[in-house]
C-alpha cells in the first residue's frame, strides 16, 4: 500500500535558527500517526509545511506518491489535507453550517448560497461524527469549546480530506469531551482517513495511535509502532538522555526568602498556588502549554491580580493590583512574547531600556537624556547587546539581542525578584548561552529568580529547584539533584498519573484576559 | 543630542516647513493684504481656539485615540459660561473658571468611559459629541447670552505689546505642551502607549491614568478655548464649536502625527496649524467664502493622511 | 416583522425558536420600548397616536431608516461613515434641481443614487486600498460635501418641482410610499445580509478580520462593495428626503449622520463590527423618531433630543461592552 503522505529531508530555518533538520516520516491511509515532542521541537512548523501554510527550505513532500509543493493552505485543502488547529478559526456570529462550508459553500444554479444543501450537508457530517445533538443553525459563538472543535473537524471533513492534521485537539477539553473526540478520531481512521495527531498526552497517544514519531530540537528521533514502546521510552526520546552541561550554573547558597506566594488563585487558571523563592535561587517552573505558568506570572506581576490568596515580600503581605505595584515592590517580569509585550519595536534601544525607570532617570519629570544614554550604553556593554548603538530601533535586532534589551530594561529597575517567561525561546544557541550566563550571574548577585520554561534541558540545567505545573496547580517539586528528565517529564505529562486521562485546564494561553 | 532631535523630525516636519514657506510666499504674492502685520496678527488671534485644542489633541492622537467631542465640549462650556454668569448670577471670573471646569469634567467623562469601560475612543467620543452638544442645546434652549462687560470682551479682542492676548496664551501653551510631550516622562508614556499599549502596561507604566489625564486635558482646554472665543465674539450660542474637531484633527494630522499613534510632535502640530490657517486666510482673501474653505480643509485632511501613508511605506 | 424565508419556516423545531429569540434579542428590546413609548405617551396625550401624527412621523423619518440600512452594513464590516448626512443633502439637492430643470423624472430618481454609489465607492477605495481609517476619510468627506453644497447653492430653497417627482408623497392604500419603501428595503436588505455570500462575508470581515483573511476572503473588494451599497441606500434616502415636502432646503439636514449612526448602534449593530442586523436599525430609527415626536407631545423642549441621542448611544455601547467583556 502506498503511503498517503511521505515527508523526506525536510529542513526549515527562520532567520539564523534552524527549526527543522532533515525530517523524514510517513503516514499511511487509515492510520493515526502521533507526532510527539516538546514545545519548540518543531512539530508546529512541520505540520504547517504539510498543510501548505509555509514552505520547506529543503526536502520533499509527497501525497499519494506524487511530489507536491503547496503555495497556500487552500491548495493543500483542495488536495485533501485538512487541519484542525489549536486556535480555532471560526466565526462566532455565523452558524455552524456556514462555518463548516465557509469558502466552499454549495451554490444554487443562480449563484446564491444553497442553504438547504449546506444545512443538510452539515447535518450529515455532524452525524457521522456522532454529534446529533449539535444544531446546524446555532451561532458558533454560543457553543462550548468542545463543540466548536467538532465544528472544526466537520469543516475539515467537508473538504473530503484524506489527511487530517490535528494539533493538540484535546488541550482545552475536559475528560468526557476528550473521550468523545477520540471516538471521532477512530471513526475517521476507520473510514480510511490518515491522521497526524499532535499531542502531549501520552495516555491518549497510547489509546489512539498506531505509530508514533518523536521530534526533538528540530531533529527526527524515531518512529515506532505503538505496541513496541512504553511511556518511559517515549519520554526519553522526547527529552534526550544527556543533558548538555553547557549551562554555566554558579552554585550559590540561597539567602533569605524574598518572594512567597500562598494559596494564590485567579479565576480558574491559577489554582491555589503556594511557592517560595529565596535570594540567589533559580526556581524553574516546567509544564505543558495551558498548565497555567504564564497565568501565574501575570498574577504575581499584577496584570491579572489574584482573586484570592497572598503574596509576601520579605515576609510581609503586599497587594499587587497593577504592574506598577509589582515594579515598586522590585518585582520584574520578562514576558513570554517579547515582541508585543516586552518591547516597543519601533522605538530605539535607549528608549526601550529606560521604559521601566522613567521616573528615576528624570529630574522634576524631565527625562535626563544624558543619564538615559549612559544607561543604554552601559546596558549594551554589560549585556553584550550587539547593536549599532543606543539609537538603533529594536525591531532591527536579532531575537537574542532583543531579549537582552528586555532584560536590561528590567535589570535597570534593580529588582529583587526576577520572573522570566520562556527566556530563550526563538533564540539561537550562542545567545541562549549568554542569557543563561546572565541569569546565573544575577542569581549570584542575590536576585530571586523564577524561570518559566518549556525546554526541559534548560529547566533542568539552570534550576536549583524545579516545580511542575499542570491544570493551574503545582503537581510536583524537585530539588536539583532529584530532577531527572524522566521524573520531570513524567510529572508534566502525567505519564505515571494512573489510568485516567488528566483533566484539562480551562485556561489556554489566550484565555488570560488582559 | 542635536542629531537625535534632527533625526526624529526629519522627513515630515521638514517637508511641512518647506510647504509652509512655499505657501506663505504664494499667498504673499497673491494678495498685498496678506503679508501685513495687521493681517498676520489677526490670523494669530483667529487660530487661537483651534490651536489651543490641537495641543491636547496631539497627545490624544499620539496615544492612538481620537476625541471627536471637543467641539461639543466647546459649545457646552460656552453655554454654561453664559448660564453661570447671567442665570445663576455668579461673578464673571468665577463663571469663567466654572466653564473651564465643566470642560475638564466632560473630558474626564470621556476618559472614564474609555479606560474604565474600555469603549473604543472613536465611539465613546462620538456618543459624547452628541450628549454634550445635546446638553448645550437643551440647557440653552437656543437662547443666546449677550451683554458681557467690556473688560471681559477686551480679553479676546485686545493686544498686549501689540500682539493679541490669545496669541500670547497660545504660544505659552505651545511651549508647555512641547516641553511635556518632548521632554518629560509623561511624554514618553504617551508615545509608549501609542506605539504599543500592551508593552507599556507590561513595563509598569500607568496607562489608564495617563489616558484619563490626556482626555481630561482635552476637555479642559476646549473649555478654556470656549471662554476665549466667547470673549472675542461677545455672545454665547449653543451651536458654537460645531465642526471644530475637523479643524483640530486636520491640524494635528497635517503636522505629522500618525493617526495610528506613536508618532508626532507639538512643533509639527504648530506647523500644521499655521499652514492650515494660512490656507484659510489665502482662500478668504481670494474671495472664497467660509463654506468653500471647509471643502479645502476636508480635502487636506484626506490628502495629509494619504501622503503620510505613502511616506511610511518607504520604510520607517 | 419576520425575516425567515418561507422554505426554512417549514421546519420549525423548538430549538430554532429559542435561537431565533436569542439572536434577535436587541430587536425585541426595541420593539418593547416602542410599545411602551406608544402606550405611555399615548395615554398622556392621545394625539400622539393619532393617525395623522403617526403618518407624518413615518413619512418624515422613513428616509433615516433607509439610510441606516447602509450605515449598519458599513458598521458591521468594522467601519463607520460620518459623512452620510452631507451626502444625503448633496444628493437631495441634485435630485430636486434636476426635477426643476425638467429632466425625465426617472433620471431624477436614479442619478442621485448612482452618484451616491460612485462617491462612496471612492471612500471605500481610500479605506480599503490606501488604508486610511474610515473615520478620517469620512470626516474629510463630510466637510467636502457640506462645504461644497453650501458654496454652490448658498443654501437656497428649491421649489417648483413637478408633482410626478414627489415619490415620497405617493400613497398606496392610504399609506405614504415611504413606509412601503422602508419596509420593503429593510426586509430585502435583512434577507440579503443574512443569506447571501456577500452579506456573510461582511459579517466575517467585521467579526474576525484575521480569520477572514486566512479563509481566503478578499477583504478589499468587499469593503469597497459595502461602501458602494451604502451609497446606494443614501441615494434612496436622499430622493425620499427631497420629495417629502414641497420645497427642499439645499443644506445638510442638521445632525443627520448622528441620527443614522444612532439608529444603527441602538439597533444592535456593534461598533466593534461583526454583529447586528438591519432590522434592528430600522426599528431603532422608528423608535428614535417616535421619541422625537413624543417630546413635543410631552411638552418637553425638542432641544433635548440630541442629548437623548447621545445617552442612547452610550447606554447601548456600554451594554454591548458589558456583554462582550464581562466588565
Amino acid at each position: 500500500m502506498t503511503n498517503l503522505l511521505e515527508v523526506s529531508g525536510i529542513s526549515k530555518s527562520f532567520g539564523p535558527v534552524k527549526v527543522l533538520k532533515e525530517i523524514s516520516f510517513d503516514v499511511r491511509p487509515g492510520e493515526v500517526h502521533a507526532l510527539l515532542g516538546e514545545n519548540g521541537a518543531g512539530k508546529s512548523t512541520l505540520i504547517k509545511i504539510v498543510a501548505g501554510v509555509i514552505n520547506a527550505d529543503e526536502g520533499e513532500v509527497r501525497l499519494d506518491g506524487k511530489a507536491v509543493r503547496f503555495s497556500s493552505p487552500r491548495e493543500a485543502a483542495a488536495h485533501g489535507i485538512a487541519t484542525v488547529y489549536q486556535e480555532l478559526l471560526l466565526f462566532p456570529d455565523l452558524s455552524v453550517a456556514e462555518n463548516i462550508y465557509l469558502g466552499h459553500a454549495p451554490k444554487t444554479k443562480w449563484g446564491t448560497l444553497d442553504w438547504n444543501a449546506m444545512r443538510a450537508g452539515a447535518r450529515a457530517l455532524l452525524d457521522s461524527l456522532d454529534s446529533p445533538d449539535l444544531d446546524v443553525d446555532t451561532t458558533v459563538g454560543k457553543l462550548s469549546v468542545a463543540n466548536r472543535q467538532r465544528v472544526e473537524i466537520a469543516k475539515a471533513l467537508s473538504q473530503d480530506a484524506k489527511l487530517v492534521i490535528m494539533d493538540e485537539p484535546t488541550a482545552a477539553l475536559a475528560d468526557a469531551d476528550a473521550r468523545r473526540l477520540m471516538d471521532v478520531v477512530k471513526r475517521l481512521r476507520d473510514r480510511g482517513v490518515g491522521i497526524i495527531y499532535v499531542s502531549h498526552r501520552l495516555p491518549e497517544i497510547f489509546a489512539l495511535a498506531d505509530r508514533v514519531t518523536v521530534l526533538r530540537d528540530g531533529a527526527y528521533v524515531g518512529t515506532k509502532p505503538i505496541g513496541e514502546v512504553t511511556e518511559g521510552d517515549l519520554v526519553s526520546m522526547m527529552v534526550g538522555r544527556a543533558i548538555d552541561h553547557l549551562f554555566p550554573k554558579v552554585d550559590t547558597t540561597p539567602g533569605e526568602t524574598i518572594l512567597e506566594v500562598k494559596n494564590l488563585t485567579y479565576r480558574n487558571t491559577v489554582n491555589d498556588i503556594s511557592l517560595t523563592v529565596r535570594a540567589g535561587e533559580i526556581v524553574g517552573i516546567a509544564g505543558l502549554i495551558g498548565s497555567g505558568r504564564t497565568e501565574l506570572a501575570l498574577t504575581i506581576f499584577g496584570i491579572t491580580p489574584a482573586t484570592s490568596g497572598e503574596i509576601l515580600i520579605d515576609g510581609k503581605p503586599v497587594t499587587i493590583s497593577s504592574p506598577d505595584d509589582a515594579r515598586r515592590l522590585k518585582i520584574a517580569y520578562v514576558p513570554e512574547d517579547r515582541g508585543s509585550q516586552g518591547l516597543i519595536r519601533p522605538q530605539t534601544v535607549r528608549e526601550n531600556v529606560s521604559l521601566a525607570i522613567l521616573d528615576r532617570i528624570a529630574r522634576a519629570f524631565v527625562v535626563d537624556r544624558r543619564k538615559e544614554s549612559a544607561l543604554a550604553k552601559d546596558a549594551i556593554e554589560r549585556f553584550g547587546i550587539r547593536t549599532r548603538g543606543p539609537e538603533q530601533r529594536v525591531k532591527q535586532l536579532s531575537g537574542g539581542n532583543q531579549q537582552k534589551v528586555v532584560l536590561a530594561k528590567w535589570i535597570a529597575t534593580e529588582p529583587r525578584v526576577l520572573i522570566m517567561d520562556e527566556p530563550t525561546r526563538g533564540i539561537d544557541v550562542g545567545a541562549k548561552a549568554e542569557i543563561h550566563a546572565l541569569m546565573s550571574r544575577l542569581a549570584g548577585q542575590g536576585l530571586a529568580v523564577l524561570m518559566i520554561s518549556s525546554e526541559l534541558p534548560e529547566v533542568l540545567g539552570m534550576s536549583d529547584r524545579v516545580l511542575v505545573m499542570r491544570g493551574g496547580r503545582i503537581v510536583a517539586q524537585f530539588d536539583r539533584k532529584d530532577a531527572t528528565p524522566d521524573a520531570v517529564g513524567a510529572a508534566m505529562t502525567a505519564a505515571k498519573a494512573g489510568a485516567s486521562l488528566e483533566s484539562a485546564p480551562a485556561g489556554l494561553r489566550g484565555a488570560a484576559a488582559l | 543630542m542635536a542629531t537625535m532631535v534632527m533625526n526624529r523630525m526629519l522627513r515630515h516636519e521638514v517637508i511641512l516647513a518647506a510647504l509652509l514657506i512655499a505657501a506663505l510666499i504664494v499667498l504673499a504674492g497673491q494678495s498685498e493684504h496678506f503679508w501685513t502685520a495687521d493681517n498676520l496678527l489677526n490670523q494669530g488671534r483667529l487660530m487661537a481656539e483651534v490651536g489651543l485644542i490641537a495641543l491636547p489633541m496631539t497627545f490624544v492622537i499620539v496615544t492612538g485615540g481620537i476625541d471627536l467631542s471637543v467641539g461639543s465640549i466647546f459649545g457646552l462650556s460656552a453655554i454654561l459660561l453664559g448660564v453661570f454668569w447671567q442665570n445663576l448670577g455668579m461673578p464673571l471670573p468665577v463663571a469663567m473658571l466654572g466653564a473651564v471646569i465643566v470642560g475638564a469634567v466632560a473630558g474626564l467623562g470621556n476618559g472614564f468611559i474609555i479606560t474604565r469601560f474600555k469603549v473604543p475612543p472613536l465611539i465613546a467620543t462620538l456618543a459624547t459629541l452628541a450628549l454634550y452638544r445635546g446638553l448645550a442645546e437643551g440647557i440653552s434652549q437656543a437662547r443666546s447670552v449677550r451683554g458681557y462687560p467690556d473688560w471681559f470682551l477686551g480679553l479676546g479682542t485686545n493686544d498686549l505689546l501689540g500682539v493679541p492676548n490669545q496669541l500670547w496664551l497660545m504660544i505659552l501653551c505651545f511651549v508647555i505642551a512641547a516641553f511635556i510631550l518632548g521632554m518629560t516622562t509623561f511624554g514618553r508614556t504617551t508615545y509608549a502607549i501609542g506605539s504599543n499599549e500592551v508593552a507599556a502596561r507590561f513595563s509598569g507604566l500607568r496607562v489608564d491614568r495617563a489616558k484619563l489625564l490626556i482626555y481630561g486635558a482635552s476637555g479642559l482646554i476646549a473649555g478654556l478655548a470656549a471662554v476665549i472665543f466667547v470673549s472675542r465674539v461677545s455672545t454665547t450660542r449653543s451651536d458654537m464649536g460645531t465642526g471644530l474637531e475637523l479643524d483640530v484633527i486636520t491640524a494635528v494630522v497635517l503636522g505629522g502625527t500618525s493617526i495610528f499613534g506613536g508618532r508626532g510632535t507639538i512643533i509639527g502640530t504648530g506647523l500644521g496649524l499655521i499652514l492650515m490657517q494660512a490656507l484659510k486666510n489665502g482662500l478668504a482673501l481670494s474671495g472664497v467664502k467660509g463654506d468653500g474653505t471647509i471643502v479645502v480643509i476636508g480635502a487636506v485632511l484626506i490628502a495629509a493622511i494619504l501622503v503620510g501613508n505613502l511616506l511610511s511605506r518607504d520604510g520607517d | 416583522m419576520s425575516v425567515e424565508t418561507p422554505a426554512l419556516s417549514r421546519l420549525v423545531p423548538i430549538r430554532r425558536w429559542k435561537s431565533f429569540f436569542e439572536s434577535y434579542g436587541q430587536e425585541f428590546v426595541i420593539l418593547a420600548a416602542l410599545i411602551v413609548l406608544f402606550v405611555g405617551v399615548g395615554l398622556y396625550n392621545p394625539r400622539f397616536i393619532s393617525t395623522n401624527n403617526l403618518t407624518s412621523m413615518f413619512v418624515g423619518n422613513a428616509y433615516i431608516a433607509i439610510a441606516a440600512i447602509g450605515m449598519s452594513m458599513v458598521i458591521i464590516s468594522g467601519n463607520i461613515d460620518v459623512s452620510v448626512g452631507s451626502l444625503i443633502g448633496v444628493l437631495g439637492t441634485i435630485s430636486g434641481t434636476m426635477a426643476v430643470s425638467g429632466y425625465p423624472i426617472i433620471l431624477c430618481w436614479l442619478v442621485p443614487i448612482l452618484i451616491g454609489m460612485v462617491i462612496n465607492a471612492g471612500v471605500g477605495v481610500l479605506v480599503a486600498y490606501v488604508k486610511i481609517p474610515s473615520i478620517v476619510v469620512t470626516l474629510g468627506m463630510l466637510s467636502i460635501l457640506k462645504g461644497g453644497l453650501i458654496s454652490v447653492t448658498g443654501g437656497a430653497w428649491i421649489s417648483g418641482m413637478p408633482p410626478e417627482f414627489m415619490i415620497a408623497q405617493f400613497r398606496l392604500f392610504g399609506l405614504p410610499s415611504s413606509v412601503y419603501f422602508m419596509v420593503v428595503l429593510t426586509v430585502l436588505a435583512a434577507l440579503w445580509m443574512k443569506y447571501s455570500v456577500f452579506g456573510r462575508t461582511i459579517y466575517a470581515i467585521g467579526g474576525n478580520p484575521e480569520a477572514a483573511r486566512v479563509s481566503g476572503i478578499r477583504i478589499q473588494p468587499s469593503i469597497v462593495g459595502v461602501f458602494t451599497i451604502h451609497g446606494m441606500f443614501a441615494g434612496f434616502a436622499a430622493v425620499l428626503f427631497a420629495t417629502q415636502l414641497q420645497v427642499i432646503q439645499s443644506t445638510v439636514p442638521p445632525n443627520l449622520e448622528l441620527t443614522v449612526i444612532t439608529a444603527s448602534v441602538v439597533g444592535g449593530v456593534s461598533i466593534l463590527g461583526g454583529t447586528g442586523t438591519v432590522l434592528g436599525s430600522t426599528l431603532a430609527a422608528i423608535l428614535f423618531a417616535a421619541i422625537g415626536s413624543s417630546l413635543v407631545f410631552l411638552n418637553v423642549s425638542a432641544y433635548w433630543l440630541r442629548a437623548v441621542q447621545g445617552l442612547m448611544i452610550l447606554a447601548t455601547v456600554l451594554a454591548d461592552m458589558a456583554r462582550r467583556r464581562r466588565i
